[in-house]
């Protein structure tokens, strides 16, 4: 910017159209070497920021525009790939039934109410089971992180259940409940809140110790100290928490309904028609399913967003 | 400073026993020091000499072994507010509620405390940035953010752990002057640790220089010069002697305590 007002430039026989500007605005160019007024100064740069901006902007929305095109495209190429091979006979159609006749089905099912009555079942166990494991997940998480004799008494215990194998527990839940809607929310309520439960203790105790040290220094006592310090400390880890726990019910809940303990729900669906041999009406619950989480994680990513603007970098 | 003021901080004889490895390290001995009111005292002393034991001792944030301590305004629901060297404010929470924060937890009303928290964002030129989050902010306009935290709550003492330590050296100079300036307006009685010589002298009534561990008083030093005070002071012979004279007191304990290290 500052050699464009050198006197050495200012002579050439074609000045750009900023000097020519200049020039004409300094009655004086000849006798001092020219300068730009304060207001001329701030007018070319508004004008050279407005164009340095829209190149940026154009720059980005390619980019933007570049990627989302990859993110759609390369699912479409793999799509149209599986119909090709499939019609072609290059894989196996009977295992690999083409994606055009899984949307025929779907459709189907969806016309005459098939899917929606596995599809409701499901997403009920999911939500009432996962909803409520994970708030009990999280206040026994904090409870545990925030006071060392509740985590003497229940750490141990909870690291030794962990690991169990959920489904291996269903049984003893039906045999407890009968057949009925609740060892199915049982079993989902289990395994979101051991996930939640042990997320929950890692997020409090990764609470920087100043910054607790800054609660107590100002007096967030009992509750408030739960509201104001522990939680939002802790609310990162909760979240990375929920996406696990969310994939980890979805498997716990197909899995459940594999049993042959329901005659609805989603993997109810797909063991059926897998021993129905109808390998559409599987890929329709296998997709449905796929919806299901994708959906769950969306809605968790965009309140992660909203609740933790803190976090927006 | 003038003798007719009362104290406001008596700490006799605190010592601070901590039993974290094989042997017991006694972080503060026999460590007595009475604060004045409205008084500005630095603490400088080698690493480990138990200066930051002692502030968080005053503020409740650590027991003491032994020794007695009175604060003479305990009534206030924050007795003595806490200034930390990093990451002391909340990232969780806008600006202006990290200023109102102490006090919310004491009970005070919405509008009162915001109005408060929005006069000191003021004073502190953060006026614009009320509902932003600290990461939006630079270092120093954090810990401008953690100092206007203290001063809000209204607090009669206020206790820094070495506030400015994690600024780059212009940055912590600009805030030096703010501090001051800030200071001599409110007249709270604070109590500062500081690992920096000039900043104790700069900013102090007094400069308490300790010995290595255990942390004991080595020398109290009366810093003579008039306020309010500008960074001029700087250039006077008093200053050389005095930064000198603190040094020559340091020295030898910051040496070990390096090479214990």
């Amino acid at each position: 910017m500052s050699d464009l007002s050198t006197p050495g430039r200012e002579q050439r026989p074609d000045p750009s159209p900023e000097q020519n500007l200049d020039q004409s605005r300094v009655p004086t160019a000849s006798a001092a070497p020219p300068r730009r007024s304060a207001q001329e100064q701030a007018e070319l740069r508004e004008r050279r920021t407005l164009e340095a901006a829209r190149a940026t902007r154009a720059q980005e929305n390619r980019q933007r525009t570049f990627y989302l095109l990859l993110s759609v495209l390369t699912p479409v190429l793999l799509l149209a790939l599986w119909e090709l091979t499939a019609r072609f006979q290059i894989i196996d159609p009977r295992f690999f039934p083409p994606p055009s006749r899984i949307a025929a089905a779907a459709t189907e099912m969806a016309l005459d109410g098939e899917l929606w009555s596995h599809t409701w079942p499901t997403l009920l166990r999911l939500l009432v089971g996962g909803g409520l494991g994970a708030v009990a997940g999280i206040a026994v998480g904090l409870l545990m992180g925030a006071f060392r004799p509740v985590n003497a008494a229940f750490g141990p215990l909870f690291a030794a259940l962990y690991p169990l194998p959920k489904i291996a527990i269903f049984p003893i839940l039906l045999m407890i409940f009968g057949p009925t809607e609740l060892p199915k929310m049982i079993a989902v309520f289990i395994t979101t809140f051991f996930v939640m439960q042990i997320n929950t203790v890692s997020g409090v105790w990764a609470i920087d110790r100043k910054l607790l040290e800054a609660g107590s220094a100002y007096g967030a006592t009992g509750l408030d100290r739960f509201r104001f310090v522990v939680l939002p400390g802790a609310l990162p880890f909760v979240f990375s928490g929920l996406r696990t726990a969310t994939g980890t019910a979805v498997v716990v809940i197909t899995a459940v309904e594999f049993t042959g303990a329901t005659t609805e729900g989603l993997g109810y669906l797909i063991w059926n028609s897998w021993q129905l041999f109808m390998p559409e009406k599987l890929y329709v619950g296998l997709v449905v399913i796929g919806i299901i989480g994708a959906l769950l994680t969306w809605i968790l990513t965009t309140s992660e967003k909203l609740i933790l603007p803190w976090r927006r970098r | 400073m003038t003798t007719e003021r009362s104290s406001a901080v008596v700490a006799k004889d605190v010592s601070k026993v901590f039993f974290a490895g094989a042997d017991p390290v006694w972080a503060l001995e026999d460590f007595s020091l009475t604060l004045e009111e409205g008084s500005f005292t630095c603490i400088v002393g080698p690493s480990g000499c138990g200066k930051s034991t002692f502030l968080r001792i005053l503020g409740g944030l650590e027991e003491r072994t032994i020794g007695e301590l009175e604060m003479t305004d305990s009534t206030h629901p924050v007795p003595a507010a806490f200034v930390f060297q990093e990451h002391g404010v909340f990232p969780w929470m806008t600006v202006r509620d990290n200023v109102a924060f102490g006090l919310r937890m004491s009970g005070v009303g919405r509008r009162e405390r915001e109005t408060t928290a929005e006069d000191w964002l003021r004073r502190v030129r953060l006026e614009g940035f009320a509902g932003a989050y600290p990461h939006e902010l630079s270092g120093g306009m954090r810990q401008r953010v953690a100092i206007a935290r203290a001063f809000a709550t209204g607090s009669p003492v206020l206790l820094m752990d070495e506030p400015l330590g994690a600024l780059d050296a212009q940055t912590r100079m600009l805030m030096q002057e703010e501090l001051i300036a800030l200071w001599e307006t409110e007249r709270k009685t604070v109590l500062m640790v500081t690992h920096d010589i000039d900043e104790a002298i700069i900013l102090g009534d007094r400069v308490i220089v300790m010995s290595g561990r255990p942390g004991t008083l080595r020398e109290d030093i009366t810093v003579p010069f008039e306020r309010p005070r500008s960074f001029d002071i700087e250039r006077s012979s008093e200053f050389g002697q005095l930064r000198s004279n603190i040094w020559q007191l340091l020295r030898d304990d910051v040496r070990s305590a390096e090479e214990t290290a």
